[in-house]
């Protein structure tokens, strides 16, 4: 579980930017953006869902607003009078929704994906509001990242090396004791496919994992045990750098995109994000051929989250 | 190799009683005819579609079970026309796609304001212009809602076409959920074994996970549950609805001997879910009132099982669950006593959901349609349990698909009769 200060900063961070929107209320469906938004701890299930009203951010009230049936995994930052329970029934789900305080009568509602049933329900419930797209408000706010949050990303990393180190120990556990290992350091949540593969002159490994909600990850070319590191994609990670700056130091194909509670924005490679430029305070991953870095963007350079625990 | 193959060739398994294997080809044919005919039965002009499941449904191609942020960046996106071939965009190397009937694009973001155009072009390539057309889609991105990437259709959720279309199942896809159920099992062996007093709940899942990917399985689709059970509901945490709160999946508990556990995994095969349930003991035997809840559960299961037929409604299916239970409805009400999988891990029909009586009662099961039970007992203060069986519909009753690894801890006594 997240500390109480980091919630009620990310929570701050979500409506400031909701205020800066003008969005009197947000309603997030993607795990990720509910996660950052409200700090309620749930199960993990992969790939992506449906859109449905996961939580509920109200600017006037101030309070996030989680879809759950019990109150396992609230944080200290929630009340279990936040919490709205889960149903299969669309009516039920229309009634849950209208008793959120606030949400009736919002002018606009921000979503970060929808559906046209869900376009539908919205106009029922609230009939006077504009339900707009709002996944950029949620990039916003999760663009910079704090102290805390680095943190919790550089040990995210240091449990990805827990599961490499145990492969370049005994490569004979292949990627099933690879698993293990990361499980044995108590986390059972990939974001990303364990990659193993054995070439002739070295081993590719890549491994990404989720650690209290925030993600790690490296990846390399190993010889004898040894990281190849010979990419310097990541040096270039630095304020005001541009997609140019990027595609002239990257040496193969490359992707460098934000990482957080996740994969996150900006997102840059070959053919995406021409018009983005680098930030201090972004957290990176970047990926130039087989070598996959988690950079911190600061004003003092570039600082690696994924070297060697 | 198949996971099936390593199976067999390990000798636990053999030719003879395996299930067949799907016929992949078939498979995929069968689906996109009946996807493409309940769009012309409803006039819908094309499918855009980047819900992974409906993906599947339609191309065959899986997408890897990984965090959903990621996914929601490098989504694969299928277009289908009323009729012809779908257009499949994928962000993985083409290679592994090609045996596919879809005609394969080059990536697209379609999460990304600067993604638009190419999607765009891709769904005009397909449908052409799009004003007055009917079009069903799942997911409308904030990039594709700014950029009004529908602008003069009619839209329509996918799940309208989608939902009719995959209710009842082939053989192929029968196989497919078999075939991962027998592999969920086998790894649920490996697990039970490392289920010991002092074991971290990380660690068993970790067993799990690992024996998977041993298995050749790499579609995992939740963190596994193996959450120890309080024997008084007074100590649990509960619903909004006063049943115990299951599963939450959040603790990381060092298990004791004598913690009862409600284990639930899932994992798929070409995209098609498993559901493994079962309660374990930590480090010893059940006792006599552990034994006679799930002697209850038994008897609870075999009774629903034998409701299963086709032109049985779903309420038939609760009727008899709460019948065999006394008169009480046998299942957590926040879910239900049975729901489907497929390329979900939890899909229609469901019986006993808050979709309410006159639902379940308008619901009637036919041949190739999926039910897991789930019933769970409760003895307050005493003793729980909570497994899951899936049965297929078949054409004058239901053939189980579960059950291969019995009950460990538990054992059914032989007076109880064979398994359904």
């Amino acid at each position: 579980m997240n500390s109480p200060a980091l919630l009620q900063s990310r929570r701050d961070r979500v409506l400031t930017a909701m205020a800066d929107a003008d969005l009197d209320v947000l309603v997030l469906g993607r795990q990720d953006d509910a996660n950052f938004a409200s700090g309620m701890h749930r199960l993990w299930t992969a790939g992506t869902r449906p859109f449905g009203a996961g939580c509920i951010v109200v600017r006037s009230t101030g309070r996030t607003h989680v879809l759950s049936s019990w109150d396992a995994g609230l944080p200290a930052t929630m009340s279990p009078d936040d919490l709205y329970p889960s149903t299969w029934n669309p009516r039920v789900m229309t009634g849950h929704m209208s008793s959120v305080p606030g949400l009736a009568d919002a002018k606009r509602i921000g979503v970060d994906e929808v559906s046209p049933s869900f376009a539908r329900a919205a106009a029922r419930i609230a009939g006077n509001a504009e339900v707009v797209a709002a996944d950029d408000v949620m990039a916003r706010a999760r663009r910079h990242k704090s102290p805390e949050e680095i943190e919790l990303i550089r040990r995210a990393c240091a449990v990805a090396w827990a599961g490499i180190d145990a492969y370049l120990d005994e490569p004979g556990i292949g990627v099933a004791g690879l698993v293990e290992a990361i499980a044995a350091a108590g986390v059972t949540i990939p974001s990303s496919a364990p990659l193993i593969r054995p070439l002739p002159d070295r081993h590719h490994l890549d491994v990404g994992v989720m650690v209290e909600g925030y993600e790690g990850g490296v990846g390399d070319g190993f010889v004898n045990g040894t990281r190849l590191d010979r990419r310097d994609l990541w040096k270039a990670c630095v304020p005001g750098a541009t997609h140019t700056d990027l595609a002239g130091a990257a040496r193969g194909d490359w992707l460098v995109r934000g990482l957080g509670m996740g994969y996150e924005r900006p997102v840059l490679s070959e053919s995406v994000g021409h018009h983005e430029t680098l930030e201090a305070g972004m957290v990176l991953s970047v990926g130039d051929g087989e070598q996959r870095d988690v950079v911190a963007v600061t004003d003092n350079g570039p600082q690696r989250l994924s070297t060697h625990p | 190799m198949t996971a099936l193959l390593v199976l067999m060739h390990a000798g636990t398994m053999n030719a003879a009683t395996a299930p067949p294997l799907p016929d992949l080809a078939r498979l995929r044919r069968t689906r996109l005819d009946r996807l493409q005919s309940e769009m012309r039965r409803q006039e819908v002009d094309a499918a855009v579609l980047l819900h992974p499941p409906h993906i599947t449904y339609a191309t065959g191609f899986v997408p890897e079970a990984v965090d959903a942020s990621q996914l929601v960046y490098h989504r694969p996106v299928a277009i289908v026309p009323a009729e012809g071939p779908p257009r499949l965009h994928v962000h993985e190397p083409v290679g592994e796609t090609t045996d596919l009937d879809a005609i394969i694009g080059a990536p697209l973001w379609p999460e990304l304001d600067e993604g638009i155009d190419a999607l765009t072009g891709a769904i005009h390539t397909v449908v052409g212009d799009l004003d007055g057309r009917r079009v069903a889609v799942d997911a409308i991105t904030g990039a594709m809602a700014r950029a009004d990437v529908f602008a003069g259709a009619e839209l329509h959720d996918a799940t309208r076409v989608l939902g009719p279309a995959r209710l009842c199942k082939t053989d192929d896809e029968v196989a497919c959920i078999e075939h991962a159920q027998i592999i969920n099992e086998r790894a649920m062996e490996v697990a039970r074994r490392r289920c010991v007093p002092g074991a971290r709940r990380s660690e068993v899942a970790g067993a799990f996970l690992a024996e998977l990917r041993s298995l050749g399985a790499h579609h995992n689709e939740i963190d596994p549950i193996f959450q120890v059970m309080p024997r008084r509901l007074a100590d649990a945490v509960t619903t909004d609805k006063g049943a115990v709160a299951f599963p939450t999946g959040i603790e990381d508990p060092v298990f004791d001997e004598g913690d009862l556990v409600w284990v639930d995994a899932g994992h798929g095969y070409e995209g098609y879910a498993s559901d493994f349930g079962r309660t374990w003991i930590v480090g010893r035997d059940p006792d006599e009132a552990e034994r006679q809840a799930f002697l209850e559960w038994l008897q609870v299961m075999d009774e629903t099982v034998a409701a299963v037929r086709p032109g049985a409604t779903l309420g038939d299916i609760g009727r008899a669950a709460t019948a065999a239970n006394g008169g009480e409805p046998p299942w957590l009400p926040h879910f239900y006593v049975a729901h489907a999988v497929g390329l979900d891990s939890a899909e229609m029909p469901m019986v006993g959901s808050d979709l309410g009586e006159d639902f379940d009662d308008g619901f009637v099961l036919a041949e190739g349609m999926i039910l897991v039970l789930e019933p769970v007992i409760w003895h307050d203060g005493v003793a729980s349990y909570r497994a899951e069986e899936i049965v297929v519909v078949t054409g004058d009753g239901c053939r189980m698909l579960t059950s291969h690894p019995g009950y460990d801890p538990y054992e059914r006594p032989a007076t109880t009769g064979s398994t359904p």
